[in-house]
């Protein structure tokens, strides 16, 4: 029972996750691409949330005997992944940030001078 | 020696004036960067100085000196010092930076009498990380975070630091250790005005893992 309230939380998650990506594509946030990417990660999520013995041949591969520790190391893995990707783009954002601002600033002194 | 001095400014309306009004008496061009105040610190350093550059965020000292030096630079400075703007530095202490700088020094440190009027907490600190640094990189700098400091045109190219924050003052000792500039320590005065501004411990910390990361990529 316990398992089953999971599973539903996890489809109820990822039917919310898809909600959230069609309105962020029909608002132009997201491209064509985007949204085909993202539709996939979650129809995948959704069919592991239903049927998680579908894991089970990969959970046996790893030494995992549950495929619950899979889904579990598997999400961690993702979540580094994505913060790494995230802190990366950050950093790349605040130099161009930066740089504008620093740019703007001399620009206004010098037309002053003038 | 075309000698410039730029001081970076955060909501410092109260103080701006009395720094600037202080440093008349020095003949050096003086730069006031305004770091996205939103106070009037701008307008009121403007009566004192026609080099004020105004960053519309605040990005932090480390981008508000750069942004600076660069001005300065391409306005034909040959060195430049960086002062504080909250009136913690003394315009008396300039003409040490100013031998130092035509001795040939190519950085220079300004280090503060420690034992008098330093809270104990930012005293214990700037100890720790001055032996800290010491340790990782050889080069001790008895005063790691005093802002009060100098360079020279060559010595800023060659640094091209990337601390935006309050990180600068630590990347400026380690980059001067890297990059084999020839540098000196001069005494100066301080008082602190307000202990709430400045390093704090959240920013420290942000800093020791800075460091870190240039030791990592100092052996690569």
């Amino acid at each position: 029972m316990g398992i089953l309230g999971l599973q539903i939380v996890a489809i109820f998650f990822a039917l919310v996750m898809v909600y959230f990506a069609v309105l962020n594509y029909k608002r132009g946030e997201l491209n064509g691409t985007e949204i085909l990417s993202w539709l996939i990660i979650w129809t995948f999520v959704i069919f592991v949330a239903a049927f998680p013995e579908l894991l089970r041949t990969f959970a046996k591969a790893f030494f995992l005997t549950r495929v619950f520790d899979l889904m579990v190391v598997g999400g961690f893995i993702v979540v580094l992944l994505i913060a790494s990707i995230s802190y990366i783009r950050t950093k790349r954002l605040e130099k161009k940030f930066e740089d504008l601002i620093r740019k703007n600033a001399l620009t206004v002194v010098k037309k002053e001078k003038k | 020696m075309k000698i410039f001095i730029v001081i970076p400014a955060f909501n410092e309306e109260k103080r701006i004036g009395g720094v600037l009004s202080g440093l008349k008496k020095a003949k050096q061009k003086i730069i006031v960067v305004d770091d996205g105040s939103k106070d009037k610190t701008a307008q009121i350093a403007k009566k004192y100085t026609t080099g004020v550059l105004i960053h519309r965020v605040n990005l932090g000292k480390g981008a508000a000196l750069k942004t600076g030096a660069i001005f300065a630079f391409d306005s034909g400075a040959d060195a430049i010092v960086f002062m504080d703007s909250d009136g913690q530095h003394k315009e008396k202490d300039l003409p040490v930076f100013i031998k130092a700088l035509e001795d040939g020094y190519e950085v220079v440190l300004g280090s503060r009498n420690l034992n008098f009027g330093v809270p104990l907490v930012r005293y214990m600190g700037n100890k720790m990380a001055s032996l800290f640094v010491s340790l990782l990189f050889g080069i001790y700098a008895s005063d790691l975070l005093c802002g009060f400091r100098a360079m020279t045109k060559r010595a800023f190219r060659k640094m091209n630091w990337e601390s935006a924050g309050y990180g600068i003052e630590t990347e400026m000792v380690v980059k001067t250790k890297q990059l084999g500039l020839k540098h000196c320590e001069v005494p100066v005065e301080t008082v602190y005005y307000d202990k709430v501004k400045g390093v704090t411990m959240l920013d420290a910390f942000g800093i020791f893992f800075q460091v870190l990361k240039w030791r990592i990529k100092w052996v690569f």
